[in-house]
């Protein structure tokens, strides 16, 4: 089914120049109108890491957003074909976190929850990872289809940092891409790192919270236990437990109208 | 008759007699809500009496909602030909269908006091009476929506049990703050909104439930106490409507040692060691999410031309806090920055 | 309990959710906040291992300087204000040519054809005139007098903003608007207001606290738009500038311009404070803003995304209510009631009230007819003031909108029509503080949502415009 070859977790060197050029031409702009589509791309991050860059680069639009925190609170939708496959690529708002009770946030939240995207695209700004991998722990608690873009990466070198992206691979058991989004470097390579996963063919071991919170470890695994008897194949029962035990009613009326033991039938299908 | 005198004395009579929106009907609708308001208040009060352990009677009814003995009599009558109490051996308990309004009534005014002080800019002295009046027009499914929208609080900003749905009311815990023993650390658990005057003082002061607080003197007419890296005074009529809980596992020293972001300056880091109490719902999450967590170094990076508000550097990011929300996020290990990395 | 029970379908969602409630209030610590903490300390152990850093981790020190220099407390504000003068001052410059070709084309070549195409269409006189005199040439003016200016603003706004200035500006703004009871963040919609009020009301949005974001709403009509720019800069050019010598007239009345351009920042300070102490009464919400890195911007992108966005999208909306504008224009000039024309009819009924607040009857009747759009305003004045005047050979007829060639042409029209300086003064003044155009009422409304506060913002500016100008012009009579 696949014409292009597998490739490792870890992303290809920018090196291999001819690839670059096979794959960029795999690449089929569709602006705002993707038509039927394959497969459901969210892209997820922070204020102020390129995200919407991204997201331009890929779709071919031009959504511009200043370089100020929370001014979309609205998602953007765009669509790009490569590989014989489409894609709808949903940009949701830059948020610092998906906890909050806030618009943005919920937005963000609900989308990759009940969106049922195939991958979820965690933009972070490899320049300060600490703070952004805040957020893309948060989303590997909450999917297991996830890739991580290290955008940002000139500036990064301009601050004299470097980043290892293997070992981030590792510890967070997704695919991750290093990028500049703003000069295209990197884009390809988080082209084919999409489409491995949208396609099953890269299964990702997300990273989930080491050490359980002692102050709510007794009630979380509690009510795991007794998740995972009603739906044994959820990939995210402990972020269910944990959003429940944190007063979320949104998640409470989705579990009651089995919205979540659906999205696993779906994905199921999918892979 | 003319004609124009006809035509008024029709419109007259259209406006005094139209149903439902004529003076006669607004005037009636408004007395069945007054007569509504009353019982659902009283029903309030026999439950307050009820949990705590107090005898609710005539006259504490007719206190509480300010009605004279008679009205209040009439009242409790009604409420009983309505099967929403029972009066037996001379006391007045609340029945199966009152106890559920009552507590109807009390979650939804706590849940719209929590409402106004997350979502809203409304003065807080007025949070109470703002209440007071929008607990009667909410229905059970208007507080469960807002109780979801709010993410489910579990206390009002008083510091009070919100109950949830169909549940209980716990008794309200904690003593007078007046009768705290001296030099010992304890924690505000409640603290009273009525009368509003005294309330409004108490909240200029700065003191939120779930504060830590320590006396230190108790002198003629005056409680001198430490809270938040802050001395505070608080007359002892004042004092009683905080109500305190005993604190363990912390000593006086370490509440007096406590310092705030707002005591750094520039050149200066330290770590973060938590959130002051008085920081409370969207605020404190909000702070939570961009990396204001125990364990975190933060320095300051910039002050504003008028000295507020002032940045941090935070985890990689700089953010700008102002003043007030840098009193509330407490700081140990102070610390010089080597004067070369500064420079760097 | 269910785990006593056998079988698989011993849980159902229901019974989940009622032990989360239990195990909830049970629990005595705050789930989100002890969630966040656990993740912020696995995010700090993995980054640690993936990132090397030689040295210390500073900032870039040009990053670091460039901050001291732009939030200092001697040089913070003076730069901000010179930056922002100088965007305007490029704006007024840079528009000034673009604006006339945009006009010769428009005005001087195509609309005699057009003129010709509607009479050997043979089109009645009236259809010809509504269509072409009073729809078209509105349009017209509206794009040629719109389009350069918001080409140049919209641009170097944007480029400041991609660059990471303006959460600076917030943030040395921030004790101003706190202490006046609004946001900080409100300093960001007061600077898209000075390129469009419809703009800056969507803006907005970056406000969470509703009481807030409503005060910025409601003051965002005090900047001063570039749709008013024009008036500003042709009334203080005529009548302030010709007050000095000639080497100083262009300094004094740009001068004069940047003062109104304060003031308008002034009154939203003022009318903040006022309505955050009355009605919209309340606490400072909490504020916590992220000063972003510096980045450079990329000159030709953001060229293009802020003329498609911005430029264009603004634009759209104002021919959309220039059109019908337009048509009213030509309309009340030519429908005759009693011999006289509807326009000075109302005229008549109007200069009681305008004389008493220091303007007159035309300047309210061009506010009343420019509702739609501020840009519309001088060519409506100077077209009413010649059917008052009655003034032979000047402009075009009834009920066509012009501009005029030369200034002294402009001048000697307006005395002609009783205007003197404190007639300039209020109509700058008034220009400032008049109710929006109707696109920023619809977008009020739109934002929102309540019909109420869409016509306070409304009636608001408009009553405080009244009582300025009827100040300063019982001030003005009494001193002279």
């Amino acid at each position: 089914m696949s014409e292009v070859p597998n490739t490792a977790i870890a992303p290809p060197t920018e090196a291999c120049a001819k690839c670059e050029v096979y794959r960029a031409a795999n690449l089929k702009k569709l602006g705002v109108n993707p038509g039927q589509w394959d497969h459901i791309v969210a892209l997820a991050g922070n204020p102020n890491t390129g995200k919407s860059t991204v997201f331009n680069a890929l779709t071919g639009l031009r959504q511009h957003t200043g370089n100020w925190p929370g001014k979309t609170v609205t998602r953007a939708e765009g669509g790009f074909a490569y590989a014989d496959r489409r894609y709808k690529i949903v940009d949701l708002p830059g948020t610092y976190s998906l906890l909050s009770t806030s618009l943005d946030e919920e937005v963000a939240r609900d989308f990759i929850l009940f969106g049922q995207p195939d991958v979820t695209v965690v933009v972070v700004d490899a320049s300060r990872l600490e703070r952004n991998l805040n957020l893309a722990l948060q989303v590997l608690e909450i999917t297991d289809r996830a890739v991580l873009c290290l955008n940002l990466m000139d500036e990064a070198r301009r601050h004299g940092l470097t980043v290892d992206d293997r070992q981030l691979a590792r510890d967070l058991g997704i695919p991750v891409v290093p990028t500049s989004a703003r000069s295209g470097e990197g884009l390809p390579a988080l082209l084919q790192a999409i489409a491995d996963v949208a396609t099953g063919r890269v299964v990702c071991r997300p990273h989930r919270l080491e050490q359980e919170p002692p102050a709510v470890r007794a009630a979380l695994n509690e009510l795991v236990a007794q998740i995972r008897r009603m739906h044994p194949d959820l990939p995210n029962a402990r972020w269910v437990a944990m959003r429940l035990l944190g007063g979320d009613e949104n998640l409470a009326a989705a579990l009651q109208r089995g919205e979540l033991g659906g999205q696993r039938a779906q994905a199921a299908v999918a892979s | 008759m003319s004609l124009p005198f006809i035509v008024s004395l029709v419109i007259i009579a259209a406006l005094l007699l139209w149903p439902d929106s004529g003076l006669v009907a607004r005037w009636r609708q408004a007395r069945v809500r007054a007569a509504r308001v009353r019982r659902e208040d009283a029903l309030k009060h026999v439950l307050k009496c009820e949990v705590n352990g107090e005898l609710p009677t005539l006259n504490s009814v007719a206190g509480a909602l300010h009605i004279r003995d008679g009205a209040a009599a009439d009242l409790i009558a009604d409420m009983e030909a309505h099967g929403l109490i029972s009066i037996g051996e001379g006391r007045i308990r609340l029945r199966q269908p009152g106890r559920e309004l009552a507590l109807h009534i009390v979650r939804a005014h706590r849940l719209w006091e929590s409402y106004l002080a997350e979502q809203t800019g409304v003065a807080e002295a007025k949070w109470h009476q703002l209440a007071e009046r929008k607990e009667h027009q909410l229905s059970p499914e208007d507080a469960d929506a807002l109780a979801a929208r709010l993410g489910n609080p579990l206390h009002d900003p008083h510091g009070d049990t919100i109950p949830a749905a169909g549940a209980d009311l716990p008794a309200d815990t904690g003593r007078p703050f007046s009768t705290a023993p001296l030099d010992t650390p304890v924690l505000i658990a409640h603290i009273e909104d009525e009368p509003e005057a005294v309330y409004r003082q108490i909240q200029a002061l700065g003191l939120r439930p779930g504060m830590k607080a320590c006396i230190f003197a108790k002198e003629d007419g005056c409680i001198r106490f430490w809270a938040d890296g802050r001395e505070h005074n608080l007359t002892p009529i004042l004092a009683n409507n905080l109500a305190y809980v005993p604190l363990v596992g912390t000593t006086r020293e370490d509440l007096f040692d406590e310092e705030f972001l707002s005591e750094l300056h520039p050149g200066e880091r330290a770590r973060m060691l938590g959130l002051s109490a008085a920081c409370r719902g969207a605020e404190r999450r909000r702070l939570l999410d961009l990396g204001f967590v125990p364990g975190t170094m933060i320095e300051v990076e910039l002050v504003s031309p008028s000295g507020d508000p002032i940045a941090y550097r935070v985890r990689g990011t700089v953010i700008a806090l102002r003043r007030e929300q840098a009193r509330l996020i407490r700081i140990g290990n102070r610390e010089t920055i080597p004067t070369e990395a500064v420079a760097s | 309990m269910a785990s006593i029970q056998t079988g698989v379908a011993a849980v159902s969602a229901t019974d989940i959710i009622e032990n989360a409630r239990r195990l909830r209030r049970e629990t005595a610590a705050d789930v989100h906040e002890v969630l966040v903490e656990a993740i912020y300390a696995d995010a700090a152990r993995i980054a640690d291992r993936a990132v090397a850093r030689p040295g210390r981790p500073a900032r870039p020190t040009l990053d670091r300087t460039l901050d001291r220099i732009l939030t200092s407390r001697v040089w913070g504000f003076p730069i901000m204000l010179l930056l922002f003068a100088l965007m305007f001052w490029l704006t007024i410059i840079g528009s000034n040519v673009p604006s006339g070709m945009i006009a010769d084309q428009l005005v001087g070549r195509l609309w005699p054809v057009l003129r010709e195409l509607a009479t050997s269409l043979g089109l009645p006189w009236w259809l010809k005139g509504l269509l072409v005199d009073g729809v078209y040439l509105s349009t017209a003016w509206v794009i040629s007098v719109m389009l350069p200016p918001m080409a140049i603003f919209f641009p170097l706004f944007t480029l400041l903003e991609d660059f990471g200035y303006l959460p600076r500006v917030a943030f040395n703004l921030d004790r101003a608007f706190k202490q006046v009871g609004a946001h900080g963040k409100q300093s960001m919609s007061l600077m898209m207001g000075f390129g469009c009020n419809a703009a800056g009301v969507v803006a907005t949005r970056i406000i969470d606290s509703p009481r807030e974001r409503l005060l910025a709403i409601l003051t965002n009509n005090f900047s001063l738009c570039n749709g008013r720019w024009p008036t500003q800069i042709l009334i203080a050019t005529i009548f302030i500038g010709s007050l000095v010598p000639a080497q100083w007239a262009g300094l004094v009345s740009a001068g004069a311009v940047t003062a109104v351009a304060l003031l308008g920042i002034g009154f939203t300070l003022a009318v903040s404070w006022a309505l955050s102490r009355t009605v919209l009464r309340g606490e400072v919400s909490a504020f916590s803003l992220e000063l972003p890195p510096y980045r450079p911007p990329r000159f030709w992108q953001t060229l293009y995304t802020s003329l498609i966005d911005r430029t264009i999208f603004v634009l759209w909306r104002a021919i959309v209510f220039a059109v019908p504008a337009g048509a009213v224009i030509w309309l009340s000039a030519n429908l005759n009631v009693g011999g006289v024309s509807l326009a000075q009819y109302l005229m008549h009924y109007a200069d009681p009230v305008g004389v008493l607040l220091g303007l007159n009857g035309v300047i309210l009747l061009a506010y009343i007819i420019a509702i739609p759009a501020n840009e519309i305003v001088i060519p409506t004045v100077l077209m009413l003031t010649v059917l008052v005047t009655g003034s032979q050979g000047i402009g075009e007829g009834a009920g066509v909108m012009f501009e005029l060639d030369s200034l002294d042409a402009t001048r000697s029209l307006l005395e002609a029509g009783g205007w003197t300086l404190l007639t300039a003064v209020n109509l700058m003044l008034f220009s400032l503080l008049h109710n929006p155009c109707s696109t920023t009422i619809y977008t009020i409304y739109k934002e929102t949502g309540s019909a109420k506060w869409t016509a306070v913002a409304t009636l608001l500016p408009l009553a405080l415009g009244f009582a300025v100008t009827f100040a300063v012009a019982t001030v003005w009579r009494w001193a002279s």
